[in-house]
């Protein structure tokens, strides 16, 4: 944890322009959506270089917590948790928002199919059981900067790393499985089934698969820069930052494991 | 920050004079996956089935937002941050599903 820290680190806060340099290059692609693919192109051009940008400065940088101008012990919460607290709020919405209009579609048009009968229920087990074991490597390896120690942070990072790249693996080759040899396809389903079952179902597990996509490069990130030994017990915030959002896309697996594999 | 750590293992870690039982909700956590996976043998009717599942779900989520995440140990006004969003979303899925299930 960071608490504690911070105060006297407000000198040590840069500005940086990169972030701002994304968020157009971002806006810019989404407009070429619609648009244009030369506008497209560009955006994503800009938004590549900006968080080339962004890196190159990130890993010289030390991973201090900064609370403003006031002492750190009446804030509590730095800037930078707070921001991906509020980040992960609107990806609840977001989860919830897709998982909600699932189901909803799932009890208005009925003719699901049951559990097990076409989804393989055994592997997606061990697929949870993979990430929940990524999700204490995480918190280990918080818990090993923390302690200041940067061998186990580097070995737990790694681990974290590595169960991620597997949880994906997993994911397409039960991909491949059910949409080459059951049909389960994004607009049809086997054995008269309803369609949407695989719609709603590739919609789901696509979001959640690209989060933890999201997850796995930022993990490479973290685990890079740990070993360049980056982070020390007083500067690491970035690893329990990074840690926020892979535990919040393990739980938001355990919703979507229960309600679109067990249900 | 972290005070001492009592275990290499990290079976508890200690920070800001409190245990943090990382392993035992990690215990906790692959032992509801399992009970998850063999609901079946509980004998339960469908919609019992579903509830006892929904339950377990939420408490494993619980576990890792407190634990794993640290809302146990921050201020406990950053837990309106995610409830907020979760009760906002929440009105529009009743919405969606509420009128068929009445």
């Amino acid at each position: 944890m960071s608490e504690g820290e911070g105060a006297g680190h407000v000198e040590e806060h840069h500005t940086t322009i990169w972030p701002l340099v994304v968020g157009f290059g971002a806006a810019i692609a989404y407009v070429g959506l619609v648009a244009s693919l030369t506008l497209l192109g560009l955006g994503i051009l800009v938004f590549v270089v900006g968080v080339g940008g962004w890196l190159r400065d990130d890993i010289r940088s030390p991973s201090t917590s900064f609370f403003g101008h006031l002492p750190a012990a009446v804030v509590r919460v730095s800037a930078r948790k707070l921001a991906v607290w509020l980040f992960l709020a609107t990806e609840i919405m977001f989860f919830t928002a897709i998982i909600g209009g699932s189901y909803a579609l799932r009890v208005k048009t009925g003719n699901w199919a049951q559990p097990g009968e076409i989804l393989n229920v055994p592997l997606t087990g061990l697929n949870t059981f993979i990430l929940i074991c990524s999700s204490l490597t995480m918190v280990e390896a918080l818990a090993a900067i923390e302690r200041g120690d940067t061998r186990r942070l580097r070995m737990f990072l790694l681990a974290t790393f590595l169960l991620g790249v597997t949880f994906l693996s997993i994911q397409a080759y039960e991909y491949v499985k059910l949409y080459f040899t059951e049909g389960l396809t994004f607009m049809g389903a086997p054995g008269g089934v309803n369609p949407l079952y695989g719609s709603t179902f590739y919609l789901q597990t696509g979001v959640h698969g690209a989060h933890v996509t999201g997850g796995v490069l930022a993990m490479a990130y973290a685990t890079l820069k740990a070993f360049k030994g980056r982070f020390t017990k007083e500067n690491h915030e970035a690893v329990e930052l990074v840690g926020l959002y892979w535990h919040f896309v393990d739980v938001a697996w355990i919703f979507l494991f229960t309600i679109v594999y067990l249900i | 920050m972290a005070e001492t750590a009592t275990a290499a293992t990290g079976a508890v870690v200690e920070a800001h004079g409190r245990k943090r039982p990382y392993l035992i909700v990690f215990a906790a956590l692959g032992f509801v996956t399992l009970l998850e996976l063999n609901i079946g043998i509980l004998g339960l009717a469908h919609a019992h089935q579903v509830i006892t599942l929904i339950v377990l779900a939420t408490g494993k989520a619980a576990l890792v937002a407190a634990y794993y995440m640290h809302l146990r140990y921050e201020p406990r006004w950053l837990i309106l941050i995610p409830l907020g969003g979760f009760a906002m979303v929440m009105v529009l899925v009743i919405a969606l599903v509420g009128p068929t299930l009445t």
